[in-house]
């Protein structure tokens, strides 16, 4: 009797414990600022909407922060300061599933192309939906969808070294 | 007072003893076609002394509060390193909430465990050892046994550079046997080599398993790639695949603690998947035709089911048929009776 209680006490603080858990985006590696991003966080940063052809064929409206934006506030190489060996630099974006995709920062860099790359956290209004958010890497203007990955939970940036 | 006066005099004797010759490294090696995405830690190379030693613990029914198990009474080499069992006991008879993973190709995986929970072999290796329902032993205990034991001073010195016999050590030579077993032989393997021709259903069963149904182009599929996919069957992928409507075990989320990774597990390998019966993290399935029929008929709609299990498969007999011919080619015969992995106590 005794046991089970403790047992029940045990999972009930165990589930709260995980209910308290919010979703987040890490953003480490070559960074000067590590950043933990909460859905509150990209809330409060320079938005903006950009347009995807999802596997459906159509357009869809998604809106998010820039990943240069996310970039540029944990201190990575963007912009001029983008150049030498900085070239030699990539983002990896890990998915809660273990997907995960790569880009060269040149790709996500305003001052190389004019495609802007956001980490999307609602579509026409609303918080994306679940199995897809709440953040989604949305990359405009690629043949298939596959690197607009799914519940991005990391943002690595590293050097290639070999 | 005595005891820790000898420890201590062992301690210096070791450190002084001249470090003898140096272990001969192995160079793994694997087919092209599987990549080199390995998992290989820098702090603790593969050794052929190593190796040697990890074999003869991963065999050594002393690592157990019992004298009674080693980690091969669960993982056996004829059964892909299972049991056949739903759930297996531990040294205490408990059984274990999960079923027993197949041991292969472990290179190439990262997050170790159902849930991926252990980062690497090394760290993996503690958990069977010494929880209480396993093999139920402090790695202490099992080091102070070890060294009771003739031989084994000898090989620790042979697989490391001196006598000292501990935890690391244990975990780390068994770490190193189990990153050489690598399983590239199969009926499927020798296809991708250009060795063995697949039989008609054999041939219809790759296209299925790789193929996804698209009623627009006319094209059948099981799609089972987007998660097993790849020429090792394996990907280091989480997924709900619909199992249970609430799942009674949470999986993924337990770790991580996020709603989404609610009844997620990892996507297990299917590498010699005809010889480790019965399946999924519960060992709910018997046989592989239940497994297909799941996937074909039964995946059950819940709120974390991976977006590529939504649309029912419906596969047809022949179709199911098909699907079976290639998971029977995965079974790597020389790899369930390969000298190198079996238990080294029957040759003494
Ligand atoms: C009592 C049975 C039992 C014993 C003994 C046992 N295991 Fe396991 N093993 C399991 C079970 C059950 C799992 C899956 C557990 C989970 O996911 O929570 C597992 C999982 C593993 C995995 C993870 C494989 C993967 O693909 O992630 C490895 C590696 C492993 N065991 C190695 C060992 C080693 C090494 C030993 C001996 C030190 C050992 N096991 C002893 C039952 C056992
Ligand atoms: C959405 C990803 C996904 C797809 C698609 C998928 N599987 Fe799986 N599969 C998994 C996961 C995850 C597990 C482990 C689930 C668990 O144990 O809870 C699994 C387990 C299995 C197992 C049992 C493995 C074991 O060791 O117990 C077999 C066999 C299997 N799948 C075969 C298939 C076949 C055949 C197909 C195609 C018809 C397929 N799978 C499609 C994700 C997937």
């Amino acid at each position: 009797m005794i046991r089970n209680c403790f047992l029940g006490l045990l999972l009930l603080t165990g589930m709260t414990a995980m209910a308290q858990q919010k979703p987040a985006v890490k953003v480490s590696g070559e960074v000067t600022r590590p950043l933990t991003l909460y859905p509150e966080n990209l809330r409060q940063m320079k938005r903006t909407t950009v347009s995807l052809k999802d596997r459906d064929g159509n357009d869809h409206a998604y809106t998010g922060v820039p990943v240069q934006e996310i970039l540029e506030q944990a201190g990575v190489t963007t912009g001029k300061a983008l150049r030498g060996e900085n070239l030699s630099k990539y983002l990896l974006v890990r998915c809660a599933d273990g997907y995960e995709v790569l880009f060269s920062l040149a790709e996500l860099d305003s001052s190389f192309t004019d495609r802007v790359v956001i980490l999307a956290d609602e579509s026409g209004g609303q918080p994306l939906p679940a199995g897809k958010g709440p953040f989604r890497l949305v990359v405009p203007g690629e043949k298939k969808p596959a690197r607009s990955s799914f519940q991005v939970t990391d943002m690595i940036i590293r050097f290639a070294k070999d | 007072m005595i005891l820790p006066g000898l420890l201590l005099l062992m301690v210096i004797m070791t450190a002084q003893m001249p470090a003898g010759r140096v272990p001969a490294p192995v160079t793994l090696s694997w087919p092209d076609y599987f990549g080199n995405r390995v998992f290989l830690p820098a702090g603790n190379p593969v050794t052929e002394d190593g190796i040697a030693l990890g074999r003869r613990l991963f065999y050594e029914k002393a690592l157990s509060s019992t004298d009674q198990m080693s980690c091969a009474t669960c993982h056996q080499q004829a059964k892909a390193f299972t049991d056949g069992k739903r759930f297996s006991a531990g040294a205490d008879g408990v059984l274990q909430p999960r079923n027993t993973m197949s041991l292969a190709n472990l290179l190439w995986v990262r997050q170790l465990f159902w849930d991926g929970r252990a980062g690497s072999l090394e760290e993996q290796a503690v958990t069977p050892l010494t929880a209480l329902h396993e093999m139920g032993q402090s790695l202490v205990v099992s080091a102070a046994k070890l060294q009771k034991l003739p031989r084994y001073r000898a090989l620790f010195r042979r697989a490391f550079g001196s006598d000292s016999i501990t935890g690391d050590r244990i975990v780390k030579a068994l770490a190193q046997f189990e990153r050489t077993l690598i399983s590239a032989n199969s009926r499927y393997d020798q296809y991708l080599q250009g060795k063995y021709q697949p039989s008609v259903s054999e041939s219809n069963g790759i296209t299925l398993f790789y193929a996804n149904t698209d009623p627009v182009r006319g094209t059948r599929g099981a799609g089972c790639a987007h998660c097993h996919g790849g020429p090792k069957t394996y990907s280091d992928l989480f997924h709900n695949n619909g199992l249970d409507s609430l799942p009674a075990d949470a999986g993924r989320q337990q770790i991580t603690g996020q709603a989404y990774d609610k009844g997620r597990f990892r996507v297990a390998a299917l590498c010699n998947i005809a010889l480790t019966a019965p399946y999924m993290h519960d060992g709910r399935f018997p046989d592989l035709e239940s497994v297909i029929d799941h996937y074909s008929e039964h995946v059950i709609h819940n709120e974390t089911l991976s977006p590529f299990l939504q649309q029912p498969l419906l596969l047809t007999k022949q179709e199911k048929n098909d699907l079976l011919a290639f998971l029977h080619m995965l079974t790597d015969s020389a790899f369930v009776t390969d000298p190198r992995f079996s238990n080294p106590f029957n040759n003494n």
